[in-house]
């Protein structure tokens, strides 16, 4: 989803390729903490990832570079792709969870404020 | 180049602009080369009506 | 609790520092402690409380996740959940004191009461179309605002009364804005059309013989780019505060504790020694002022601290949206940027 709609950027680089694939640094264009900060939680809950940390190189620039660093039992891309799918899975199952509360109703509501409901 | 395209609106466009006056806002009819005097208060000063032309501006 | 306990859960509050507060469950961190990221863990451990709902404010719990991610839904609720607002506006007669720039940008804040997910944007429809579209029905709706402020018939030439005595439509409200459908809307929205969603915000002012004739074109947009487009009045969170006694608050010092304490959070009671004592009873309504750590008779007695996983969110919406389905949205947006992003992962592991 880019805002200004420039395809010029492309969304995701790798800088810094070296022979060793257990090291990479990814930068992500128009992004910023929101993504990063969890990106990064989520592959430092991998046990084979031995470092991973972000930083925003300018703050008026919307760039983010995360850096990964892995054992030898895994590359640094696929650490990347295992710490979206999990975040993915954490998402889904947050609104698996919230909607089941939700709908419940086992809580303080006012009066109709579950009518003109049309999607969930 | 000019009286090509704006030729035609010259003439079709009448000579007489009404204008407001500064002090008592009442419109007076304003020709060219004639003194520019309110007809009720006899304030010399006058403002243009707004432009009819529509104006497109951001919300921001 | 054990200090251990303590350092892994929670962030504690002293009267000069604050520490403990980064979340140590990264795998290795704590021997013997499996912190490895497992969905079937997480599910058991993760819960959701809602506490209340009204028509513009929702306030529930997310327990058992770490700041990164809550903060991340905090930011999204502000900044990247879509909503309609007026971008465009074409001003065919404004003879208001009011300047032109002025009134379009007091119209761009006024809220709009359209449902984000049945438009897109206009770089989607522009992408879609190739790029030389103007405004489509698919993303644009169109009201109209033509006010035109007169005397009233009959009304005496009494100074002291009231404009809107004086006048008609000496005032433009929200309200008098009207909904133009284009194209396809008009079946698509037969049973709930666009409007503002509060009826009385006041726009511009008016005198006899001054008038507003405008064309407004809403569309969709983001916080991000101009806060007109942020769905919430303010989304924020709260750490729930955990105050923990340590030796027992007695007598006239139990009255005294129980005043540092908002109303309801700490009780006094009578023991089985027959004297009064202090237990905390809801904790959530406290503040944390740390006023008790100011008082030499029980600051040694009692720890401050906040349960680190445990977060109290409380989302105001602004109107357009309904409160309940806020997070949903959000949620779905941290959902779609790590798509995109996966996608371009392949794309470069593809090039290779």
């Amino acid at each position: 989803m880019n805002i200004d709609g420039n395809e010029n950027e492309a969304k995701l680089k790798i800088l810094s390729s070296s022979s060793d694939e257990g090291c990479a640094t990814f930068s992500i264009s128009e992004e910023d903490h929101t993504l990063a900060n969890a990106l990064r939680y989520m592959i430092m809950k991998n046990p084979k990832v031995e470092y991973c940390g972000y930083s925003i190189p300018h703050p008026t620039e919307a760039k983010v570079n995360i850096r990964v660093q892995t054992s030898e039992e895994t590359t640094a891309v696929e650490a990347m792709n295992k710490g979206l799918d999990d975040l993915i899975e954490l998402c889904e199952h947050i609104l698996v969870e919230y909607n089941e509360k939700l709908d419940l109703k086992n809580y303080k509501y006012d009066e109709g404020v579950f009518d003109t409901e049309n999607k969930a | 180049m000019s009286s090509q395209f704006y030729g035609d609106l010259r003439t079709q466009s009448p000579q007489r602009i009404t204008y407001i006056c500064g002090d008592c806002g009442v419109e007076n009819e304003i020709r060219a080369k004639e003194p520019i005097r309110c007809r009720d208060c006899g304030h010399r000063i006058m403002y243009k009506k707004r432009t009819k032309r529509m104006v497109q501006f951001e919300a921001r | 609790m054990t200090d251990l306990e303590l350092l892994k859960n929670r962030v504690v509050l002293e009267s000069d520092r604050v520490y403990s507060v980064s979340s140590m469950d990264v795998p290795g961190t704590y021997p013997g402690v499996d912190d490895t990221w497992d969905i079937e863990r997480f599910k058991k451990t993760f819960k959701v409380v809602i506490s209340e709902l009204t028509k513009g404010n929702i306030e529930f719990d997310l327990i058992g996740i770490d700041a990164s991610i809550a903060n991340a839904f905090r930011r999204i609720l502000i900044a990247e959940v879509p909503s309609m607002a007026i971008e465009d506006v074409f001003i065919l007669n404004n003879t208001s004191i009011m300047h032109d720039e002025v009134l379009a940008h007091r119209l761009g804040l006024i809220p709009i009461k359209a449902d984000p997910n049945d438009f897109s944007f206009r770089w989607e429809t522009a992408q879609k179309n190739g790029n030389t579209q103007g405004p489509t029905d698919a993303d644009t709706i169109v009201f109209k605002l033509q006010v035109k402020c007169t005397n009233k018939k009959g009304a005496p030439k009494d100074d002291s009364l009231e404009p809107s005595e004086l006048y008609d439509n000496s005032s433009v409200y929200s309200g008098q804005m009207i909904w133009s459908p284009q194209g396809r809307q008009e079946e698509f929205f037969k049973n709930s059309p666009p409007r503002p969603v509060y009826d009385d915000i006041l726009i511009t002012k008016l005198r006899p013989n001054q008038e507003i004739d405008l064309e407004l074109h809403c569309v969709k947009g983001i916080g991000k780019d101009h806060a007109k487009f942020s769905p919430v009045a303010t989304a924020s969170y709260r750490l729930l505060p955990d105050i923990i006694i340590t030796k027992p608050i007695l007598g006239k010092d139990a009255e005294k504790f129980q005043k540092c304490f908002p109303e309801g959070v700490v009780e006094v009671f009578v023991n089985k020694d027959g004297e009064k004592e202090a237990r905390v009873v809801n904790p959530r309504k406290d503040t944390v002022s740390r006023e008790c750590l100011r008082h030499a008779e029980f600051k040694d007695k009692v720890k401050l601290t906040r349960v680190r996983d445990h977060f109290i969110f409380n989302v105001e919406s602004v109107g357009a949206i309904p409160p309940q389905r806020l997070l949903p949205d959000a949620v779905k947006v941290l959902i779609e940027k790590c798509k995109v992003l996966k996608r371009s992962l392949a794309q470069i592991n593809q090039a290779n």
